[in-house]
């Protein structure tokens, strides 16, 4: 089974990419095989990766454990899992300072007490000695993002931090990220699945489905102009604050994500166009294909605005155009 | 008959947790005098953070919980007065997830056709003609009758899950964050379906819900809940426009940003 199929990504120093999509869709997964932690059934093949311009797809499992938690930090959804239960706060943090970057002491305690102060709790030295149960959920997600800005990373994979948190805490934490990444100038893959939160944090977006990054753009060209009829789909989905029309049905994709177990081949999108989208008049797109990439393509021109079809078909349905002779 | 389908005045509730083997409880007041009272036809939203008593209240009004104080009255009659089986007729739930509300090992066909067994059907051949119109209702194909849970998605068993509650035709349904396990595409599918059912089946809905954008697609009217206590009710248009209590302006001020 290809849970994930010829993903390529970039991210840059300061930038925020949201991996969007739904579950299942292998969003996780992208996100693990970046950090090298996919489970041992799962094959990874990679033409390129790297980090700051260094190649880190041939380091070995010692060097990428250096590299992870260090280099890369991670943030999970569910921080009560991903911290130890066992360990107070300040044993959990200064383990960190002293395997990655060999500071322990007095020296140690100062740095941590700075981070969790910057993180906005305060005061920190009350929270060093507690365990994780004692703290609330927005609590130990603050103390998850401490931890890993400690080793001072270049990049920072967020799998879903703010789902298991209320709306109110929610919006905090994510305050919080913008302000820290501005602060420490990292790159910040953030995943997840509420388009609120995209439109709230995201520079880029990639929509992922069924495997595939089926469109990336610009946070502006993805609200603005989908392209791809799955993310209008997904937008026609949500009710929007602002244009919020009661008793008006909202809009749907019809059909479910097809299996991918196998040896997927036809159309991964086949049966899910809806009614409204099918009618859509798509004079005022413009595609170009991309070189070297089977059924990609760029939108008005722009080079960062990619869609990419999973087959002729799809391409031909959602767009109505005959290939061989261009864009009408 | 009246036209108020759920009417709850001042209902409290307290939990008596422990603190230790010799410490002795402490009690917290999960729904602290909370009155609330819903018109036939009506969606009325119940908002607020996890732990401020939404569950705790949805529970009483399905008679499930008993309150310390306060009385609850559905359709004019209070709730301590009908027996079990009247009240499931009258009210049901929908529950958050479809995973877990639902026995993995029974058929989708019995699981939807058991209120009827409960109910005391007299009639056992029309129950299969029963569950399929229902199942055919809320959008589930009839050869899912002999199948599984486990082998329907989130959204086809939380269609289950409507199918289980709408059967004996209820007039009230408490929907419990039902579409907070589901994708986006998948919760917009079961939220026009719940709309949908209600226009046709003439049900009154509570919706509690955190998804606030949910809530103003939904609801005719808003209950704000903040520790235990109703902190605020209005219209939906009225609520989002001009909230009134404090906490309200938090929650809204975080909603308009994202």
């Amino acid at each position: 089974m290809h849970a994930v199929d010829n993903i390529s990504l970039h991210v840059e120093r300061g930038e925020t990419l949201c991996i969007v999509g739904e579950s299942g869709c292998g969003k996780s997964l992208t996100s693990l095989a970046i950090m090298d932690l996919l489970p041992k059934k799962a094959i990874r093949t990679v033409d390129k990766m790297s980090l700051c311009d260094v190649n880190i797809l041939n380091f070995s499992e010692k060097q990428m454990s250096n590299v992870r938690g260090n280099k890369m930090g991670m943030i999970f959804q569910e921080p009560m899992s991903s911290l130890n239960p066992s360990f107070t706060v300040e044993n959990q943090m200064l383990e960190t300072l002293s395997r990655h970057r060999n500071i322990v002491g007095s020296e140690a305690k100062a740095l941590v007490v700075q981070m969790l102060e910057k993180v906005g709790i305060i005061p920190a030295e009350k929270r060093l000695r507690q365990y994780p149960h004692q703290l609330s959920g927005g609590l130990r997600q603050r103390v998850m993002i401490a931890m890993t800005l400690l080793c001072e990373p270049e990049l920072i994979i967020a799998d879903e931090p703010t789902t298991a948190l209320d709306v109110t805490i929610q919006a905090q934490i994510l305050k919080l990220m913008k302000d820290l990444q501005n602060d420490f100038n990292v790159g910040l893959i953030f995943i997840t699945h509420d388009l609120g939160v995209v439109a709230n944090i995201a520079d880029r977006v990639a929509v992922m489905y069924a495997g595939q990054i089926v469109e990336e753009g610009s946070v502006y060209d993805i609200f603005d102009n989908p392209s791809h009829p799955y993310t209008r789909g997904l937008l026609s989905c949500i009710p929007v604050p602002g244009k919020i029309k009661r008793g008006e049905p909202l809009g749907s994709i019809p059909g479910m994500v097809p299996s991918l177990v196998g040896n997927f081949s036809g159309c991964r999108f086949s049966g899910r166009w809806s009614d409204a989208d099918e009618k859509l008049e798509r004079a005022d797109t413009r595609l170009v294909a991309v070189l070297g990439e089977p059924n990609t393509f760029t939108v008005n021109g722009s080079e960062t605005h990619r869609v990419r079809f999973c087959c002729q078909d799809c391409l031909e349905k959602s767009y109505k155009f005959d290939t061989r002779k261009g864009n009408s | 008959m009246t036209d108020l389908m759920v009417e709850a005045s001042v209902v409290t509730k307290d939990y008596k947790i422990s603190r230790g083997l010799f410490r002795g409880k402490e009690v917290l007041r999960a729904v602290d005098k909370v009155s609330l009272s819903v018109n036939r036809g009506e969606t009325l939203a119940v908002v607020g953070e996890s732990g401020c008593g939404k569950t705790t209240l949805a529970k009483i009004i399905l008679g499930l919980l008993e309150p310390d104080s306060g009385t609850v009255k559905l359709c004019g009659i209070p709730i301590n007065e009908i027996s079990r089986t009247d009240l499931a007729k009258l009210v049901q739930p929908i529950f958050q997830d479809p995973y877990s509300s639902l026995n993995p090992r029974k058929t989708i066909g019995s699981i939807i056709q058991l209120p009827l067994i409960v109910q005391g059907d007299k009639n056992p051949e029309n129950w299969r003609k029963r569950v399929l119109t229902t199942m055919d209702l809320v959008g589930l194909p009839s050869r899912m009758f002999d199948q599984f849970p486990n082998q329907l998605s989130g959204g086809q068993r939380q269609r289950v899950a409507i199918a289980r509650a709408l059967i004996n035709r209820p007039k009230i349904v408490i929907c419990d964050e039902p579409t907070s396990a589901l994708d986006v595409s998948v919760q917009s599918q079961i939220l026009n379906l719940l709309n949908e059912l209600r226009r046709e089946l003439d049900l009154t809905y509570v919706l509690i819900s955190h998804n606030l954008a949910v809530v103003e697609h939904m609801a005719t009217r808003v209950a704000v809940m903040y520790f235990g206590e109703k902190v605020e009710e209005a219209e939906t248009d009225q609520l989002f426009k001009q909230p009134k209590h404090d906490y309200t302006k938090t929650l809204l001020e975080f909603y308009s940003h994202s």
